[in-house]
This record gives structure tokens, C-alpha cells and sequence, in this order.
């Protein structure tokens, strides 16, 4: 299929980064915890499914009101999460927390399954104003869009804000550099955790709300598919940083939208193997992930850029 | 004690745990099959097939101390494989009406034995196993997961969509049932020795060692790289048989079967369960995970199902995958190296009562081995220096 018109390629253009921004702000969530305690968080697609199923018992309260529960009942599920299943496991190694998480995301589902998922299907109607696509100049652009990029690109600036600028955010980056000698300065281990995990819930109720109202189907299992995507992103930008990942799921959602719109079907379909082979590669050849090691790169090229600066702050 | 005792009992002692296990899962089939019924006999039958995976898992990532998330898809490839190959040829033309040539000219006409059909899809699945080795073997810890759970979902997405040979999401039908209790409970033993022959042997000593520290074996010139291989290739081969039996059971299968199935009864979180729960480091504590797991599964099971003999179930659907959830978070925060604390059965003579580590002082990690239980608990550092080896 050849591009038709400039139309065409903008519409391309604005669909791609809808979809990236939706899996970059999964992926920006995954790396928090993976940055700060080693933790690949396989239960966040059970924030997700939660989210999703608060919007449908929520759905007849307006959309103010189903949001704020949204983010009230995530984020205490994923500080839950963390009090029950991750804090008696602080010392583990990721990979055992790798299992827990896998645990915990098998006994949500289960829940979800015996509780919520039982009965016919359910979905939460999309408000007609928010997903009804309007012509501009030929491009044919949703309310729920521009929400999404909206909501994506404040989320980004904010979580950069409080990650640069704040006390907890020097906190949480102290912790992913080196969390035991982050302890040792006086970083609260218990506080900063909490505090991951409770931004981790915010940004998955973001995602709930925004995924459900592009979908409106609800299942204990939704919260599966976009989780992989963005894990796959997430690994390939580099999950230990937090740029590094947004920007590889954004980067994937992107190419995703692209090649779907591009190649043919029977390509189309197996282009995931490539994907996932591509993490494997990355794993083995490049383990801080490929965005990660460039912006490494451009540190310590300002670093000899500026000896003086650096020694005076080593000094 | 006697001279001649004095040469046999070392010999016993070596195998004892073996033939304690054996004799264990004889008793279990035995039991099942004169007094189970259908019903149990049906979760006897799972127990045994997940009971190989579990082996197999154990061989390499017991020995290793590196997770696989991926060993269900050397069970869907055994599964398929040995299906394709024993389907009735008039059955193959219906159901792969688009398959390719160069498959389909040997394909078709093929109609193993049962046996035949298990070997060659435990071969396909060890073949499958040794190209994705050189990866897999050079990752450790969150990293290895990381892989072995893309490799999982590169198996599913191949599954599902490579239609013309696997059917896609379609289930796969006319697969002759040649899978009996009695020979898996006969797989079920040949694997139990498998799986200790290899931890006793150089090989799984050498393995071992490097789980222990790999520094360590490095310097005493072991390849980390080559026994991992080993292990896994070993591994991918004992999975495929399980893979293969699975497929001569039940008849039918789907991709859905070897993949993440909250829902239902799931191979990929399952045996990793039962491993964990087990304890990693030893052929019995991945004998004793999977019984624990699957006693306390069907018990939640008929509970859900018909509530003991009942018509109708008096849980709600999903009590026993939720109970299963708890009860592996349980034994991770109090007992992180397993149930059998990655020691194998003792000798009779040398029982003790077994110790439990409390709750906030669990650093022992499930991955680390550990051959009794008197021996200090392994400190593991908070973040490897270098995960990748």
C-alpha cells in the first residue's frame, strides 16, 4: 500500500503518536519500579483491569466522579500491593520479585475472574463526545486523541518536574542509583518505595481511564496486551531510566501503528516475533537498553565538556 | 553394623531420594487408578504431566539458578510437533489445507508410533532449545526472565498466527490418544531419574557450582555458558516429551493451552509455582511443589466445581487459582527456598524436624541452592554488580 496523500501520511502521523503516548506512559510506569528497586511489575495490568471495572461500576456518575475513584481505588490497590506482596520481599533479588509480581498478578486475575468477571461481558459506553472523530482538513482526529496526548505529554513534564525538582524526586533517584547507599544518607526506604508505588498507581489510572475509554470492553485480562507492548518498549528504550523507557514505548507504539497501517497481513502478524526477538538481542548486547546508553553517552560527553564543573561537584 | 552395610550404605543413601520419589509417585498412580475414579484420575493425570515440566524446569533452572518464564513453549513445541506427525493422513488434508510444500510432502504422509511420536517431538523441542540457547545461557537473573518470557510470547504469536501449520487460534483435532496413566506414570519416573542422574552428574555439579558463584566456577575453569547449554537443551528435550504426552491426551489443543491462562489451568505459572513452592534446588522439592500445588488446586477445585460431590459448586470460578496465588506468596515470604529447602529427601536415620525461617528475615533467596538445613542461610547481594554473564 502506497501513501496516498499528505492527508493520508499526517493521519498516519497523529494515529502513531496517539498510540505512542499511551504505551510510553505504561512504560514510564514500569521503569519507576524497575529503577527503584529492581521490580519488572507483572501486576500492573491488574491496576489497569481494576481501573477499568471501577469505571464500569462508575460509569452512571459522571465523568468526573468515575475518574476520581478511578485514581483513588488504583492507587490504593498498587500501595496495597506494595504493603502486602513487595515489602515483606525488600531484599529479594529482582528476580524473585519478578516471580512475586507474577504471583500477585495471577491471584488478581483470579479475583477479578471470581468477582467481577463473572456474568455476561461488560464495557463501559464511550461518551459519544469523546470519541467522535472530527474532520480537520482530512485528518480525522478524536476528542479521546487529543486527551490522550494531552494527558501523556503533562504526565511526562510533571513526573519530570517532580523527579528533577522535588525532594522526593531526588529521593526516588538516589534510590535507583544505588538504594543502599541512598539508605545510608537518610532516604527512608519504606517512604520512597510507598511513594513509587503510589505514583505507579496514578499513572495506571490514567492508563485505565484512557484504554477503556478507546476500548470499552472490560475483562479480568485486558490489562495483558497493552502491558506487554509497552514491556517490550520499555526494555528496548531501557527500563533502568526513566526517559529511556517512556521514549522506547513511545518509539514502539509508533512503529507498531505504522507497520500495521504499512505492511501486509501475514507480515503484520509475526512482526511481534521480531519484536520480542529484538529483546532478547537487547538483552544480550546492549542490557541498559538502546535509548538509555545514548543519553549515557551525551552525560559523559558534557561531563568532558566541563571538567571544571565536575570536579567542583566531586570536590 | 556390619562390614557389608558399611560398603552398601553409601550407595543406598545416593538413592534413596530417587527411589523414595519413585516409589511415591507408584503409590499416587496406583491409588488413583484403582480408587480415584474419573475425576481423580483426571487430576492425577495433570499432576504427572505437570509434574515433567516441573522436572524439566528444574534440571536448568534448579541446577542453574536462572529462571525460565519459557518452558511452556517447548511443551507447545513437543505438543505440536508429535501431533502433526501422528495425525491420520486423511485427517492432515482437511484441517492443513494451506500448509506449505516443503512441509506438507513429508508431513502428510507421516504416521509415527506413539513412541516414535513422543521422541521426535521431544527432539524438535530440544532442537528449538539449542537454537535459543546462545542467548538464554549468556542472561542471569531479572534479565534471563525477562528473555525466557519473550521468548514465551514469540512461541505464542508463532502459534497463533503461523495458520497454515499450527491452525492459528483454531484447535488442532484427529490427535490419536496414546498417552495412558500407565505410561505416564512410566515417563513420570524415567524423568524423576533424568532429573537426579543429571543434578549427581559433572555436569550438574559443574552447573551447580556456577549457580553457587560463578566467579567462582569461572576461576576453577568452568564455562558458565557451556552447562548452562547443557542443562537447558536437557531440559527443552524433557519438556517436549511432556508436551508430546500432553497432545496424546487430550486430543485437542490450542495455543491458548501453552500460554498465560488465568482462567483456567495454566502451564506457564503453574510449574513455577510448584518449583518455588517445592523448592528449586532439588529433584524433590520439585517432586513435593507439585503434589502440595496440586492437592491443594484440586481440593479448591472440587470446591468451585460441584462443592465434594455435590451438583454445583459453592466457591465462586477462580477460587483455587487465587488460593494458589496466596499460598506461593505464603511460602515465598516464610520460606523462600521451598519446601524442601533445596535439600533432597534424608536418609531415614538422619530426620530432624524441619526449620522455618520467619518473616523479615528472609534473605535467603528460592534461587540459591543449599544441600541441608543446617548450613547457614545464603546472603545474596540487593543488586548484582553485573547481571549479565
Amino acid at each position: 500500500m502506497l501513501l496516498a496523500s499528505a492527508s493520508n501520511v499526517i493521519q498516519y502521523i497523529t494515529d502513531s503518536i496517539y498510540y505512542g503516548s499511551f504505551f510510553a506512559l505504561i512504560s514510564l510506569s514500569l521503569s519507576l519500579l524497575f529503577g527503584v528497586m529492581g521490580l519488572m511489575n507483572f501486576a500492573y495490568g491488574e491496576l489497569i483491569m481494576a481501573g477499568a471495572y471501577v469505571m464500569f461500576y462508575t460509569r452512571s456518575w459522571g465523568w468526573l466522579a468515575m475518574i476520581v475513584m478511578v485514581v483513588l481505588i488504583v492507587t490504593v490497590l498498587s500501595l496495597l500491593m506494595e504493603l502486602v506482596a513487595f515489602r515483606p520481599l525488600r531484599r529479594a533479588e529482582p528476580v524473585v520479585l519478578l516471580i512475586t509480581s507474577f504471583a500477585v498478578s495471577y491471584g488478581l486475575e483470579a479475583l477479578g475472574w471470581m468477582t467481577v468477571g463473572t456474568g455476561p461481558q461488560k464495557g463501559v459506553e464511550p461518551y459519544p463526545w469523546l470519541t467522535k472523530q472530527s474532520d480537520v482538513a482530512g485528518v480525522l482526529i478524536s476528542k479521546l486523541e487529543i486527551v490522550t496526548w494531552i494527558v501523556t505529554v503533562v504526565l511526562l513534564v510533571a513526573m519530570t518536574l517532580l523527579i528533577k525538582r522535588t525532594s522526593l524526586g531526588i529521593q526516588l533517584r538516589a534510590s535507583t542509583e544505588d538504594f543502599r547507599m541512598a539508605q545510608l544518607v537518610g532516604v527512608r526506604a519504606n517512604w520512597v518505595i510507598s511513594a513509587a508505588f503510589g505514583l505507579t498507581g496514578l499513572l495506571a489510572s490514567a492508563v485505565a481511564v484512557l484504554y477503556t475509554f478507546r476500548s470499552g470492553a472490560v475483562a479480568p485480562d485486558i490489562g495483558q496486551g497493552p502491558l506487554l507492548v509497552a514491556f517490550v518498549g520499555g526494555v528496548i528504550g531501557g527500563l533502568g531510566s526513566l526517559a529511556g523507557a517512556a521514549l522506547g514505548g513511545f518509539v514502539l507504539g509508533v512503529v507498531l501503528n505504522v507497520l500495521q497501517a504499512t505492511l501486509p497481513l501475514s507480515i503484520n502478524n509475526h512482526f511481534q516475533l521480531f519484536a520480542f526477538a529484538a529483546v532478547i538481542a537487547i538483552l544480550v548486547f546492549q542490557p541498559e537498553g538502546l535509548i538509555a546508553v545514548r543519553t549515557g553517552f551525551v552525560r559523559t560527553w558534557w561531563r568532558r565538556l566541563r571538567p571544571a564543573a565536575v570536579q567542583g561537584a566531586s570536590a | 553394623m556390619s562390614d557389608r552395610w558399611r560398603r552398601i550404605e553409601p550407595v543406598a543413601r545416593r538413592l534413596w531420594a530417587p527411589f523414595a520419589l519413585c516409589s511415591l509417585l507408584v503409590v499416587t498412580w496406583w491409588l488413583l487408578d484403582d480408587f480415584g475414579g474419573e475425576i481423580y484420575q483426571a487430576y492425577g493425570i495433570r499432576m504427572f504431566l505437570n509434574l515433567m515440566i516441573v522436572l524439566a524446569l528444574q534440571i536448568f533452572s534448579g541446577n542453574s539458578g536462572v529462571l525460565s518464564f519459557g518452558h511452556a513453549t517447548f511443551v507447545a513445541m513437543g505438543a505440536y510437533f508429535s501431533a502433526l506427525l501422528t495425525i491420520p493422513p486423511a485427517d492432515k488434508t482437511f484441517q492443513f489445507l494451506t500448509m506449505p510444500h516443503w512441509l506438507r510432502s513429508w508431513i502428510f504422509p507421516a504416521h509415527l508410533s506413539a513412541l516414535e511420536a513422543i521422541l521426535a517431538g521431544a527432539g524438535f523441542a530440544m532442537a528449538i532449545a539449542a537454537l535459543l540457547a546462545p542467548p538464554v545461557v549468556r542472561l542471569a537473573g531479572v534479565q534471563a526472565g525477562i528473555a525466557t518470557l519473550a521468548i514465551l510470547v514469540m512461541d505464542n504469536v508463532f502459534n497463533t498466527q503461523t495458520t497454515s501449520i499450527t491452525r492459528g487460534t483454531s484447535t488442532l483435532i484427529a490427535v490419536p490418544q496414546t498417552t495412558t496413566f500407565v505410561s505416564l506414570l512410566v515417563w513420570a519416573l524415567i524423568f524423576v531419574g533424568v532429573a537426579y542422574m543429571f543434578k549427581q552428574s559433572r555436569f550438574g555439579l559443574r552447573l551447580r557450582a556456577t549457580r553457587e558463584n560463578v566467579r567462582a566456577a569461572r576461576s576453577v575453569g568452568v564455562s558458565v555458558a557451556k552447562e548452562r547449554a547443557i542443562a537447558w537443551i536437557l531440559s527443552g528435550f524433557v519438556a517436549g516429551a511432556a508436551g508430546a504426552l500432553y497432545g496424546h491426551w487430550f486430543v485437542t489443543f490450542s495455543p491458548g493451552d501453552f500460554y498465560f491462562n488465568t482462567n483456567g489451568i495454566d502451564l506457564v505459572i503453574l510449574p513455577i509455582a510448584m518449583l518455588v513452592i517445592g523448592g528449586m534446588g532439588s529433584v524433590t522439592g520439585a517432586v513435593v511443589g507439585c503434589y502440595v500445588v496440586t492437592v491443594v488446586y484440586t481440593f479448591f477445585n472440587r470446591w468451585e466445581v460441584d462443592g465434594f460431590g455435590g451438583t454445583v459448586g459453592t466457591a465462586p470460578s477462580g477460587t483455587a487459582n487465587l488460593v494458589l496465588a496466596v499460598t506461593f506468596l505464603v511460602v515465598l515470604f516464610l520460606r523462600p527456598r521451598g519446601l524442601a529447602g533445596g535439600a533432597e529427601l534424608t536418609w531415614p536415620t538422619d530426620w530432624r524436624l524441619p526449620r522455618f525461617h520467619l518473616p523479615g528475615r528472609a534473605r535467603v533467596s528460592p534461587l540459591a541452592g543449599g544441600a541441608s538445613g543446617a548450613e547457614p542461610p545464603v546472603e545474596v547481594p540487593e543488586r548484582p554488580a553485573s547481571s549479565v554473564e
